[in-house]
């Protein structure tokens, strides 16, 4: 590890769609335990937040996708319990397929892992921390948020990682989740739980080496936004300083991502000169804590990440979760094999067509005849931007979607479909799209739409990703 | 080479019948068809059957088109089913027209069937839009309705039409459609209720989309020998239109016409030697509303942006000057898929023979307009009396 090697550059990633603790209350009768959360729509999980806050990070570096070659992500709720995702959210990011990866996941610390692999890589590395905790809706499903965050290394961090620390104790019950549940779970015995919890973090941030009076905020484990200040009564950091690193009443408790959120947080509050502590924790139980040294200004794209969130009531919150109103449509007609969906990867990830080399035209997807001249030609690829205008568009109504979107229009509701050309330096292509993230009455032809990795549908039990659209 | 004509023709009820299928159903259109030929005819001198259906709900997917010939007891021809989506008895028309032309068959027996309404709510779903490009429309979530809604968004942007415009096709057809005992939707509308119905895809409501239909129909194509032998009055197939298009709307240089349709119409023109004026009346394939505008300008019937006017003027109404559906279109007969294109011819014929339900007065020259999908296949039929004028 070089002695500059550091953060470049960061991302972040919220859900649009929030939940007031005011909905849980009022559907609960008890106080909310998070003001607010971010509530991950039925297109959404942690792969698709990964992409959007690893893009972020990429976007706001000098660095092309293709020279990062290393991808770490943590993550206690990858979208399946076996099969790597990584693959994807490389491909989705656009990253060599000859890149390194890495994944952690099992506990709320494999944010502080997935930070250790990027910082400890060679070249430039991307940490990516992702998470949608679900929780029983009496019980941890009143406090589970959403979000992504993503820290991208390489030589001459405005960022450097001056140390790491980890303690560890057999302590399992504080946050675990059964085999072939969804849903995480914890004993709830009070003193076991804060005390494991404090004597591990404060442990392991106690064993940095990190000038105590130059840390101007500090990102520690939080579930909730009590615990970090109870951890810090056993280190010498003020309230001021943990309360610049908490954010979980923003996101709600998103896992692994709530204290790599917590970071980018403490990141914005920083100035150069001064240090930035994590302090992670995994139930089971270990700690990791992390020092930074701020060299240089960062910006984090947390406050654009979280400003624009729409306010849902608590049923749809609790449908886009799938909590309830989950559904499948039985029987098969017309089918698109996984085969002959992955052979359009670059076209479904990265908008990858085609220029006719005889007459200039762009073909969408690049297969087949050219559009214009229609003669059999070898295109000539071109990546279409990722941005267009709404040319055609619709809303397909409740009930009235095709089969591979049935689950999605029950959890998410009616949804715009639209024909989206996308023009760039002479090249122009149409292409339908789903669109998301919009008030539905508020698009139409003319408007201008942005790309988003989103799930698009899922069928025997293989989950479809791609891009989906949405206002600018 | 010899002209081809239709010496009879007919269709079943268009309804939700569960208690049939698709083979009696062509039974229906079949015993119709020849029961209005006017001679002698013997089924058993029918020498070749081409068969449309798009096989929604699976069914028989494959043969069904021998299966139906075999059931009808015309033991041993050769059948052909034809799949051209919606477009698909357009084309198996096409195709007896072409056995006849060419002098392999003497008489041929075109039609087509669909059963689309005994399934289930989940079976339903996955037949329905099958006929939209799948890997990019389809998987983006659009339906079948919601292409043709893309359409009228696109249309009514470029031409500033508005939803009353739009909402004329459904009370047209639905008034035409009223007089005609086979429609399926045989009621008249307003266009109050045309216009306030609850939306499909927005901009279409439900009184801008056709409804799913069980039903068959049939045409007797024969040699200009033997329909001047069997019928007192055959009609001449005077055109013979079809083109094919990108199967997906996304991936046409227009979206608020049917490129297919243009070439078609074009095509059956030139053959039959007129000009979309000399046109009496025309059926057009209106699955929804928007669909009726863009096929008047696709077939020329008026300017592009027109196609309003028209309907406001009422120049398409029965008493105007070009009728068109007078059968009550996809929208009040009903729309059983692979029935639609021989449908519509049976409706043509009647029209020539003067004994349509509408009928116009001296019809004499008319035209068939079948889509398939959103305008990946295209038929246009153009039709004259052969006996050049009124009976």
């Amino acid at each position: 590890m070089s002695s500059d090697r550091g953060i470049v550059a960061t991302g972040a990633f919220v859900p649009r769609l929030r939940l007031d603790g005011d909905e849980i209350e009022a559907a609960w009768g008890t106080s909310a335990p998070v003001a607010r959360a971010a509530v991950p729509a039925a297109d959404e999980d942690a792969l698709t937040m990964a992409v959007a806050a690893g893009r972020d990070a990429i976007a706001s570096s000098r660095f092309e996708a293709s020279a990062v070659d290393h991808l770490a992500i943590g993550t206690t709720t990858p979208p399946l319990e076996e099969e790597e995702f990584g693959p994807r959210a490389l491909a989705a990011l656009g990253l060599e397929s000859d890149s390194t990866l890495a994944t952690a996941t099992q506990s709320t610390v494999a944010g502080a892992d997935a930070v250790l692999s990027a910082a400890r890589a060679d070249g430039p590395a991307l940490a990516v921390v992702a998470d949608a905790p679900a929780g029983d809706p009496g019980e941890a499903g009143q406090r589970v948020g959403a979000g992504a965050a993503a820290f991208l290394f390489a030589a001459d961090g405005a960022v450097v990682l001056t140390d790491a620390a980890t303690r560890s104790r057999d302590a399992p019950g504080i946050r675990f989740r059964e085999s072939g549940s969804e849903t995480v779970d914890g004993l709830d015995i009070t003193t076991y739980e804060r005390e494991t919890i404090r004597d591990l973090v404060a442990g392991a941030v106690d064993a940095l080496d990190v000038p105590a009076d130059a840390v101007a905020a500090v990102a520690l484990h939080q579930p909730t936004a009590d615990i970090p200040h109870r951890i810090a009564k056993a280190l010498p950091y003020d309230a001021e300083a943990v309360t610049r690193g908490t954010l979980v009443d923003e996101v709600g408790d998103a896992g692994a991502a709530t204290s790599a959120l917590g970071l980018l947080a403490a990141l914005d509050a920083s100035d150069p000169s001064s240090h930035v502590v994590a302090g992670c924790f995994g139930s089971g139980a270990s700690a990791t804590a992390l020092a930074f040294e701020v060299r240089d200004p960062i910006r984090t794209g947390l406050s654009a990440a979280l400003d624009g969130g729409v306010d849902v009531p608590y049923a749809q919150a609790l449908r886009e979760r799938g909590t309830i109103g989950e559904t499948e449509v039985a029987g098969g007609g017309a089918h698109v094999s996984l085969p002959s969906w992955q052979r359009s990867i670059p076209q479904r990830y990265r908008l990858e067509a085609g220029r006719c080399p005889d007459c200039g035209a762009v073909a969408f997807p690049p297969e087949g005849a050219c559009p214009d001249c229609h003669e059999r030609v070898t295109f000539e690829s071109v990546s279409l931007p990722r941005s267009g205008e709404i040319v055609a568009a619709t809303v397909i109504g409740q009930g009235g979607a095709p089969p591979e979107f049935v689950p999605q229009q029950r959890r998410d509701g009616p949804f715009g479909v639209a024909i989206v050309e996308a023009s760039a330096a002479g090249d122009s292509a149409r292409f339908p799209v789903q669109l998301t993230d919009c008030d539905l009455d508020e698009v139409s032809v003319g408007d201008r739409v942005e790309a988003r990795f989103r799930r698009i549908y899922s069928v025997e039990g293989v989950t479809r990703y791609g891009l989906k659209f949405a206002p600018e | 080479m010899t002209d081809a004509y239709i010496m009879g023709a007919g269709q079943s009820d268009f309804g939700s019948f569960p208690d049939e299928s698709y083979r009696s159903l062509f039974d229906d259109a079949f015993d119709e068809a020849v029961a209005s030929v006017d001679g002698d005819f013997d089924t058993d001198s029918i020498d070749e059957a081409f068969l449309g259906t798009l096989g929604v709900g699976g069914r028989q997917l494959g043969l069904s088109g021998p299966a139906v010939t075999e059931h009808l007891g015309l033991h041993g021809i050769p059948t052909t089913r034809v799949e051209n989506a919606c477009a698909a008895s357009g084309y198996a028309l096409r195709q007896a027209v072409m056995a006849v032309r060419s002098g392999m068959a003497d008489v041929a027996l075109a039609g087509g069937y669909e059963v689309m309404t005994d399934m289930s709510g989940d079976h339903t779903k996955w037949w329905l839009g099958v006929s939209g490009e799948t890997e990019w429309e389809r998987l983006s979530g659009t339906t079948f309705a919601g292409v043709y809604a893309q359409m009228a968004s696109a249309y009514m942007r470029e031409y500033g039409a508005t939803k009353e415009d739009i909402s004329r096709v459904a009370v047209k057809n639905h008034a035409n459609g009223a007089q005609n005992p086979h429609a399926q939707l045989g009621f008249e509308c307003s266009l109050e209720d045309a216009m306030n119905a609850p939306d499909v895809a927005a901009p279409l409501n439900l009184y801008h989309c056709c409804p799913t239909t069980d039903g068959a129909s049939a045409a007797l194509v024969a040699s200009e020998e033997v329909a001047r032998e069997l019928s007192d009055a055959p009609v001449r197939v005077a055109g013979a239109g079809a083109a094919s298009g990108r199967v997906g709307l996304f991936q046409r240089e227009s979206l608020t016409g049917i490129p297919a349709s243009e070439t078609a119409a074009q095509r059956a023109y030139d053959e039959a030697g007129i000009e979309p004026d000399d046109l009496d009346f025309a059926e057009v394939h209106d699955c929804f509303a928007i669909a009726e505008l863009a096929a008047y300008e696709d077939l020329g019937l008026c300017d592009r942006g027109e196609a309003p006017r028209l309907l406001r003027e009422g120049v398409t109404d029965p008493d105007g000057d070009l009728p068109v559906n007078t059968s009550g279109g996809l929208k009040s007969k009903g729309h059983p898929i692979g029935a639609t294109g021989t449908g519509q011819a049976v409706e043509a014929f009647s029209q020539l023979r003067g004994d349509a339900h509408v009928q116009v007065d001296g019809a004499n020259v008319g035209l068939t307009h079948n889509v398939g999908g959103s305008g990946g296949g295209v038929t246009v039929h153009v039709f004259e009396r052969a006996d050049g004028g009124a009976r």
